[in-house]
């Protein structure tokens, strides 16, 4: 469909955005559900005149109208007439509620984030899946990355189905290509793939993933072909294991043979359909013109300046299904449009002689 | 100088600071008499039983302190110049300008048994009489370890408080509860972190809360603003926005929040269980329930105190068996009196030795019985 078509469409339906909750059927929302999906389609692909703003205070609408629990959250505060009024769920409330803007029974697929916080695991509906490949796959090609994954330290999904980063990589490498079988790095697979590459690969995985092949690899078996590309998503989930991002780098370095600039970083999240990217172990993290983020003060909930750090907030075009604002337990540093990871806000330890009940309730 | 003109000079100069809550020279000698036995044992023989005891306190003593708990580091080193040591003070690295301040007022001679650094080194440990420390089971734990086996040792670890309120229809707690969470910013260990409100009607426990929310504002308002790290000021956001999005459609829960700041939070929750929270004035409101034991067993070995409304003997008793040392007054759980056992102990009698003098017993000493 065409955008022009799209809009058009769009433009005939009995709009049920204004009227709230309750409003309309569940095969009108269907139908506005498809059409503003193809309204995303068509800006993610640059075919639209739409512009951001416009496009996610309607899906922000949509989702008001569609979901319940969205719907409840957001009658305390005043209508949005600004992508910046959009009131954000925190990243948590996917662990407590079914955030789904859609009927129950048309979910196709469910994603689970890791629940390493001890705050059980939160879950991500999809009604499909196309619109978040097709986000995934232009997110990767804006970051300057190769089409193909040549290989994934990562579960094929076939293994985790629940996992949307492998989910993620099966859009971009093929079945040999995931060498996580079973829990364990297939690391002789490893040598065998990089010693019979001639050309630039592109290995894309987990940090941890990562660390375990440069551990359990003999010395000079990971020396990537020149040219070659690194792409790495952070997590340690639950290892117990926190590896700084300059040494993690090093590491690389050293191991695969290819400079920091070579090194990317991939920032997404259960919760969200798109990502963000940034290279070497300074660049600044940045997404596609359909995800924007806001670094807040915590304290007052309003930007901070250029240069200040503050809590990620973020707004997917992308998140049709279940809400685009979301509040994430991720800290940054603005830098203009873009911003720099500080990482996740570790549940803050009182300074002072207060015990963290959270620390006594983990050892009881 | 002796015992008495020492409380005297340090309750002079403990008059300058707030913090330390109202001390007189009288409160000083009495931790001394109910401790020790007697108020003057630490100078000379006194009578004791049949014979005669002195109470001999450390050469020196090593605390450990914290800097965002001033008051706890001066009351450690009161109790120590009291005892007449010398005190070696490890400060945080940031300093701890209330004790530096509160040397100043001292005389010279007092002056001179206080040394304080930011470093401890092994010799401090090694010439101690006595070390306190103050921290984390971790801090404590390392702390120990440097500490000659045969040397007392007094740790204050980390340890959390909370209210209950027993029977106050009219809320009239609410003021007393929002003064015990919002002192030290709720980072001390007796900061007020939860309060369990009997229902004597249903929905009573929410209404209390906000009564307690109204009584926040302006409590916090008279206090100086807390400078906050970014970690705790998103851990504050994470936890209100967390709550904030149940309570949307979870009557369960309820939030109350100061417009515009992280100055003070108020959650209401039905469920029972002890909160996992950040401090920085956030301050939860449950029902009592049945089994008060049940509800805080996560946290009931670190316990310190319970505030309690009304304040009366037979309501402390319901609460001894959850192992606070200290039951008191809302309003009051900030300041202790010197008599407290704290971590239920004596802090006192902890530190010092006794050497006994056995006078030749006469047949007519009140004391001496044949066998």
């Amino acid at each position: 469909m065409s955008a022009a078509c799209a809009k058009f469409l769009w433009e005939s339906l009995p709009t049920v955005l204004s009227c709230g909750m309750g409003s309309g059927t569940s095969s009108t929302r269907l139908l506005e559900r498809g059409v503003l999906k193809d309204r995303v389609r068509a800006f993610v692909d640059g075919r639209s005149s739409e512009g951001f703003e416009e496009l996610i205070l309607d899906v922000h609408a949509f989702q008001k109208s569609a979901n319940p629990a969205y719907a409840a959250f957001c009658a305390a505060s005043p209508n949005a007439t600004h992508w910046t009024e959009i009131p954000a769920v925190p990243q948590q409330a996917f662990k407590n509620t079914e955030l789904r803007s859609f009927p129950e029974e048309e979910t196709q697929r469910i994603f689970h984030t890791s629940g390493t916080t001890g705050e059980g695991v939160g879950r991500h509906f999809f009604r499909d899946l196309d619109l978040y490949q097709t986000v995934a796959l232009a997110g990767w090609k804006a970051a300057r990355l190769p089409d193909k994954v040549d290989i994934a330290l990562l579960p094929h999904p076939s293994e985790v189905p629940h996992s949307s980063l492998s989910q993620m990589a099966a859009w971009l490498a093929d079945p040999s290509a995931f060498l996580v079988r079973d829990g364990a790095l297939d690391a002789a697979a490893l040598a065998r793939l990089i010693g019979e590459a001639n050309n630039p690969i592109v290995v894309f995985g987990t940090a941890l993933a990562f660390l375990h092949a440069i551990e359990t690899a003999t010395p000079g078996s990971l020396t990537l072909p020149p040219g070659s590309r690194v792409v790495e998503t952070g997590g340690y989930k639950g290892s117990g294991r926190e590896v700084p991002r300059g040494e993690l780098y090093r590491l690389f370095t050293e191991h695969f043979g290819i400079p920091p600039g070579a090194i990317v970083n991939e920032y997404g999240m259960t919760e969200l359909s798109s990502q963000f990217y940034s290279e070497g172990p300074s660049g600044a993290h940045r997404g596609g013109g359909w995800i924007r983020a806001r670094i807040l003060d915590p304290g007052t909930g309003k930007d901070v300046e250029d240069g200040e750090s503050g809590v990620l907030q973020l707004y997917d075009l992308a998140n049709i299904d279940s809400v685009c604002a979301v509040l994430t337990r991720d800290l940054a540093t603005r830098d203009g449009d873009v911003f720099h990871l500080l990482g996740r806000d570790p549940l803050a330890v009182p300074r002072g002689c207060s015990r963290a009940a959270d620390e006594m309730l983990a050892r009881s | 100088m002796n015992t008495l003109q020492r409380a005297e000079y340090l309750a002079a100069a403990a008059a300058a600071f707030p913090i330390l809550g109202p001390i007189s020279a009288e409160d000083l000698m009495d931790v001394v008499r109910r401790e020790l036995g007697h108020a003057e044992v630490l100078d000379g023989f006194a009578r004791y039983g049949s014979h005669h005891t002195r109470a001999i306190a450390p050469e020196s003593i090593v605390h450990i302190v914290s800097g965002n708990t001033p008051h706890a580091a001066l009351q450690s080193v009161i109790r120590g110049l009291l005892l007449g040591s010398k005190n070696r003070v490890k400060i945080p690295s940031s300093g701890l300008p209330e004790l530096s301040r509160f040397v100043e007022q001292l005389p010279l001679e007092l002056r001179q048994r206080v040394e304080i650094s930011p470093t401890v080194g092994d010799r401090w440990y090694a010439e101690a009489g006595a070390a306190i420390a103050y921290g984390s089971d971790e801090t404590i734990a390392r702390i120990r370890s440097r500490v000659p086996a045969n040397t007392p040792f007094q740790a204050h670890p980390h340890r959390l408080s909370f209210g209950v309120v027993f029977d106050d229809p009219a809320g009239e707690s609410a003021t007393a509860c929002a003064r015990d969470a919002a002192l030290y910013d709720q980072m001390g260990c007796l900061s007020l972190r939860c309060v369990y409100v009997r229902e004597v009607e249903r929905g009573f426990a929410r209404h209390y809360a906000k009564i307690l929310a109204a009584a926040m504002e302006p409590v916090c308002a008279a206090e100086k603003a807390p400078v906050r790290t970014l970690e705790e000021a998103a851990a504050i956001l994470h936890l209100r926005s967390g709550y904030r999005f149940r309570a949307a459609s979870d009557r369960s829960v309820a939030l109350w929040e100061s417009a515009g700041s992280d100055a003070w939070t108020v959650i209401y929750e039905d469920d029972p269980w002890f909160p996992s929270s950040a401090a920085n004035r956030v301050v939860f409101v449950k029902p009592l329930p049945g089994d008060l034991a049940l509800a805080v067993r996560p946290v009931i070995s670190w316990i310190a105190a319970i505030g309690i409304f009304p304040a009366t003997l037979e309501n402390a008793e319901t609460l001894t068996a959850i192992g606070p040392s200290r039951v008191c007054p809302l309003g009051s759980m900030q300041f202790p009196p010197w008599t407290w056992h704290q971590e239920g102990l004596q802090t006192l009698a902890g530190l010092v030795r006794w050497v006994d003098f056995e006078a030749p017993q006469a047949a007519n000493s009140p004391e001496f019985k044949r066998p």
